[in-house]
């Protein structure tokens, strides 16, 4: 299976929300727009506050707020998300809070599941106390949720996101190629903490920070699998930051954070691409 | 036909208010509906919010320094941002009041624009201009005049601490509306990150709000 993207830029799963972004974005610049983790049950999110940033970074704990995978589908079919879909290839972001929640909203998913070009499934948030985290530093589980899902979802082109942490990227691309998976997303936010004016702050952090841990993962796993799609993700803010993870051996390219700086980040990034003296 | 836009603005006039906040006075002339704000590249990772507002007839905007972000803000001539963003706040019938404090002067000039409210200001510290409203000066000459103007009008709105927000509510209560601060990344509702917890659950400030219902809030 093959994932042929019009632009190697790819809007990220949570700060990009449910297409918001669309209103700065001219669709030619875009590959794909991936859409906030949905989950199996309806998601409140973490108690405030949320969010914080520094110079070179941010750190949330939104805690994967969403309407549960069943309001989604039901939206879905009711035309909600139409004006993405008419605009920009989608995909779809999947998580849960343990083994059967993984493989169960697979299941759920399957009446929409054509709308999207692939699912890419969150194995890293670093914000839910199950899940995430949580599942992939239990191999065993990991690969029985992965196989599972590969059956659900047998003709989805799927991408599995994970981070540094819970599990070596060396050892996830492995998984990734033994259960028939057709591409692996590098890297997620990092657990951190700050200090806020009332206490501290958990959350991930995302931002330009981590641009040369995106780059180092992505260049070990290409390293192993010539022929593995990889879509890139951590500290991309310039044409230059997508010319590097391409140049490691990234498929795309995901833009997240950098949309807080600016929001038509992805219609300059496009443009400083094709500017040929750049 | 979009519902935001990402653009340059041009700092027209800049003066000082008090000796922490400023009123940035643009060139450009932004339609927006009280209640809005606008969210302003800095060098922080996220743009910071703040409430459009005029001053006379021009858009404006009142900034308090509170740190790095904020003090690069007010020493630029020219600005990256983008707006008009948030629920337009539409008022109840009736004659209204629109309480301030210094940071949102301007806000309270759209107040009085826009809905022709009254419009009160509440500082701690001196103010350094002429404003054509009435204000006060310390929290006891702040609780005096609320307990004043109690009664007095069909609609309270009141956009500042948090604890001048609560005093206004325990003080008045019916009919008291608050404008919230919360932290933001995106300031369209993507992110999700400037949640806050109202008595009916999680409502988001850049989307339900800025500006609620007092009886909503927890303060």
């Amino acid at each position: 299976m093959v994932l042929n993207l019009r632009s190697p830029l790819v809007v990220a799963s949570g700060p990009g929300g449910m297409g918001e972004y669309m209103e700065f974005i001219d669709p030619k610049a875009l590959g794909a727009y991936i859409l906030k983790t949905i989950t199996l049950h309806h998601k409140e999110g973490a108690t405030p506050p949320r969010i914080r940033a520094g110079k070179d970074f941010v750190i949330n704990r939104i805690g994967l707020e969403n309407p549960g995978i069943d309001t989604f589908v039901e939206d879905t079919v009711a035309g909600k998300y139409d004006h993405l879909f008419d605009r920009v290839p989608v995909i779809l972001s999947l998580g849960g809070d343990s083994p059967d929640e993984y493989k169960e909203i697979a299941r759920r998913a399957l009446p929409i599941i054509d709308r999207f070009i692939a699912v890419e499934y969150n194995f890293s948030c670093p914000n839910v106390e199950a899940g995430g985290l949580a599942i992939v530093s239990d191999r065993m589980v990991l690969k029985d949720i992965m196989v599972s899902i590969r059956d659900i979802l047998k003709d989805t082109f799927l991408i599995a996101k994970f981070g540094i942490e819970g599990i070596f990227v060396e050892q996830a691309s492995e998984m990734v190629k033994d259960t028939g998976w057709n591409g692996i997303t590098l890297i997620n936010t990092i657990r951190g903490i700050v200090k806020t004016h009332d206490g501290y702050l958990r959350g991930g952090i995302s931002g330009a920070v981590l641009k040369p841990i995106g780059m180092r993962a992505v260049y070990e796993v290409r390293q192993r699998h010539g022929d593995m799609f990889i879509m890139a993700s951590g500290g991309v803010y310039a044409p230059g930051d997508v010319k590097d993870y391409l140049e490691v051996g990234a498929n795309a390219v995901q833009i997240g954070s950098a949309l807080f700086k600016n929001p038509s980040i992805i219609g300059d990034i496009h443009e400083g691409l094709s500017d040929k003296s750049s | 036909m979009h519902r935001w836009e990402n653009k340059t603005i041009h700092i027209k006039k800049r003066f000082k208010l008090t000796d922490d906040t400023y009123i940035l006075v643009l060139r450009e002339h932004i339609d927006f509906i009280p209640g809005q704000f606008i969210m302003i590249e800095n060098p922080m990772a996220t743009r910071k919010p703040f409430i459009l507002g005029y001053f006379g007839e021009d858009t404006a905007l009142a900034i308090q320094v509170k740190g790095k972000g904020t003090r690069w803000i007010v020493n630029q001539s020219v600005l990256k941002a983008h707006y008009p963003l948030g629920k337009p706040f539409i008022p109840p019938q009736g004659k209204g009041i629109t309480i301030v404090s210094p940071a949102s002067l301007t806000f309270g000039c759209s107040m009085f624009r826009v809905y022709g409210t009254d419009v009160l200001l509440g500082s701690r510290k001196e103010i350094l201009t002429d404003i054509p409203f009435t204000y006060v000066i310390g929290d006891s000459a702040f609780a005096d005049k609320i307990r004043e103007i109690k009664g007095h009008y069909d609609y309270y709105v009141v956009n500042g601490s948090r604890g001048m927000e609560k005093f206004v509510y325990d003080t008045v209560g019916e009919g008291v509306f608050v404008s919230l601060e919360e932290y933001m990344a995106c300031g369209i509702g993507a992110c999700k990150g400037c949640a806050i917890q109202t008595k009916d659950g999680i409502k988001h400030v850049c989307t339900d709000g800025p500006i609620f219902r007092g009886d909503e809030i927890w303060f």
